[in-house]
């Protein structure tokens, strides 16, 4: 066995993470923070549509992604008065005006006639969108300082993926005529609209800024 | 997206059958379609051994799978419904009336994140009764469905949904439970003991969310906590209505002591439900036999049949 007192590197020569990240501590919790609101109406929404989708293999899957939205949610409340915020719920905002008017037109159909839009608005804008945001978070951050962010950014991406593509597989199941196509495209051209209208779940910025010129 | 769905508007596919409680309870074939002697004379529990044992059983099944779903569309209906005490609301919930019970109207975030797990396990259980009934041979739809789960997941007070839902409802699961893995055993089917196991562990969870928010949510405001027990009083004398369970061996389903207890349920909760449901029981078996005799004076000739109680109600539950 090696010498035990032989001096070594404190990183491994396999340990390549770095230092600096794109966010300080406020700019942290701010994003958190949005991600938080965003993770609360998301379960909120699927939990509040179950009762209201006839498919019974629908209303099942909608069960189980409302619970991982809201472990997501709680990850982000726990993670919160880590970060200087020792009132979690005053940094529980939504990014801005227009992302609450996001979240109404995903959340605004109700009638079993309406899977479709249900589904769509969440597995092909809302969560694409939050992955994203997740996504550039999870590659801009600190990685030593951040590292219990990066560690919920993981845990949480992990199920949004597998999520995306449940809902991605429903929702083709459930479009059978070019009719139904249209009717998808047409409601996620409209909350597309309105989430780029809001930047993303955590405002502009939300997947980073292109630099002014390349 | 409303908040407060009635309960006629809860969605299902074609397959499903829906009558009400009203129904249910106006229905007079529930007392005058038993032959005792078609079944076991010590015990009406549902058993193997009896007779209309396997149709009992998937009759049973197909009450726990819409009861069931309920009981997800229930506790996804309260992670939405209701303001997070805190959290300044934005959008629809901030301009929508809620109902006539504002300030009961907000929960603490822990609240619904229980309700989210609820809602997960729920839909596992769903699964679960599905294959189950697949399994013990009947069809989704073969029963028609009572939506009484549902309508007690509808208070606009959250306190009450806890009571009527988590103690009442998931309580009685609780009890159908332990009795359906007592079936399966007895049956040498460890497919049905091991599947009902499984659900018993989550279901003693519930109730004893249901529980443990009743006192914290209560705890200084005794004129509530007081509304929902006579709620959860209300929903579990329903659900006694017929004598369908009780302590007692006349009694399809059984009352499941130790795991209500481990549910958060006092002895004197246990042993009020079980007065109330074996009174149920006794007024169930007055009445038949007040029935039988004016039967039998206007049929003379034709013999009485012995005693028989609620028989195989499906009971909706959790
Ligand atoms: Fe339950
Ligand atoms: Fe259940």
């Amino acid at each position: 066995m090696a010498d035990p007192y032989k001096p070594r590197a404190p990183f491994a020569p396999w340990d390549r993470r770095d230092l600096p990240g794109l966010f300080d501590v406020e700019e942290t919790a701010r994003r958190v923070g949005n991600y938080k609101w965003a993770e609360m109406k998301l379960f909120e929404a699927l939990g509040g549509w179950v009762a209201t989708v006839p498919e019974l293999d629908v209303k099942m899957r909608l069960g189980t992604h409302c619970y991982k939205h809201a472990w997501h949610a709680e990850l982000w409340h726990k993670r919160l008065p880590e970060l200087r915020e020792m009132n979690p719920d005053r940094l529980t905002v939504p990014a801005n005006d227009a992302f609450v008017a996001f979240v109404e037109g995903v959340t605004e159909p109700e009638a079993p006639g309406l899977t479709i839009e249900k589904l769509v608005g969440v597995y092909r804008v809302f969560l694409p969108h939050l992955v994203g945001a997740y996504t550039f978070h999870l590659n801009a951050t600190s990685e030593i300082t951040d590292a219990p962010t990066i560690r919920s950014l993981k845990f949480i991406l992990q199920d949004d993926m597998e999520d995306w593509r449940e809902g991605e597989m429903l929702i083709q199941s459930l479009i059978e005529t070019p009719e139904e196509v249209d009717r998808a495209a047409a409601h996620q051209a409209r909350l597309e609209k309105l989430i780029v209208a809001a930047g993303g779940v955590a405002g502009p910025g939300s997947i980073g800024r292109q630099p002014a010129s390349v | 997206m409303r908040t407060f769905l009635p309960v006629e508007d809860l969605a299902r596919d074609d397959r499903f059958v829906r009558y009400t409680m009203r129904e249910r309870m106006a229905d007079k074939r529930a007392s005058a379609r038993i032959d005792a002697k078609e079944r076991s004379k010590t015990s009406n529990r549902i058993t193997p051994d009896r007779r209309d044992g396997a149709d009992a059983a998937r009759g049973l099944m197909h009450g726990i799978l819409v009861g069931e779903i309920q009981a997800l569309e229930g506790a996804g209906r309260t992670c939405h419904d209701f303001r997070v005490t805190g959290i300044a609301e934005r959008g629809p919930l901030a301009t929508q009336p809620i109902a006539d019970a504002a300030p009961a109207a907000e929960v603490p975030f822990a609240l619904k994140l229980d309700m989210a797990r609820q809602a997960w396990d729920e839909a596992r259980h769903v699964e679960i009764s599905v294959k189950l009934a697949e399994w013990m041979g009947s069809d989704i739809g073969s029963v028609a469905e009572n939506t009484v789960l549902f309508e007690a997941a509808c208070s606009t007070d959250p306190v009450l949904r806890l009571a009527g839902v988590n103690r009442a409802l998931e309580g009685l699961a609780i009890d159908v439970f332990t009795t359906m893995k007592e079936f399966g055993e007895l049956a040498q089917d460890p497919y049905l003991a091991f599947c009902e196991d499984w659900m018993l562990a989550d279901e003693v969870t519930h109730v004893k969310m249901g529980s443990d928010w009743l006192r914290s949510l209560t705890a200084n405001d005794p004129a509530r906590r007081e509304r929902a027990l006579e709620f959860q009083r209300v929903v579990d004398k329903m659900f006694s209505f017929g004598g369908t369970r009780s302590d007692s061996m006349d009694s399809p389903i059984g009352l499941a002591r130790r795991f209500r207890e481990l549910a958060g349920f006092t002895d004197d909760e246990v042993a009020d439900i079980a007065e109330v449901s074996l009174q149920a029981l006794n007024e169930r078996k007055q009445s038949i036999r007040a029935a039988r005799q004016s039967s039998a004076h206007s049929t003379a000739g034709i013999e009485p049949a012995g005693f028989e109680p609620a028989g195989i109600e499906p009971a909706e539950t959790a």
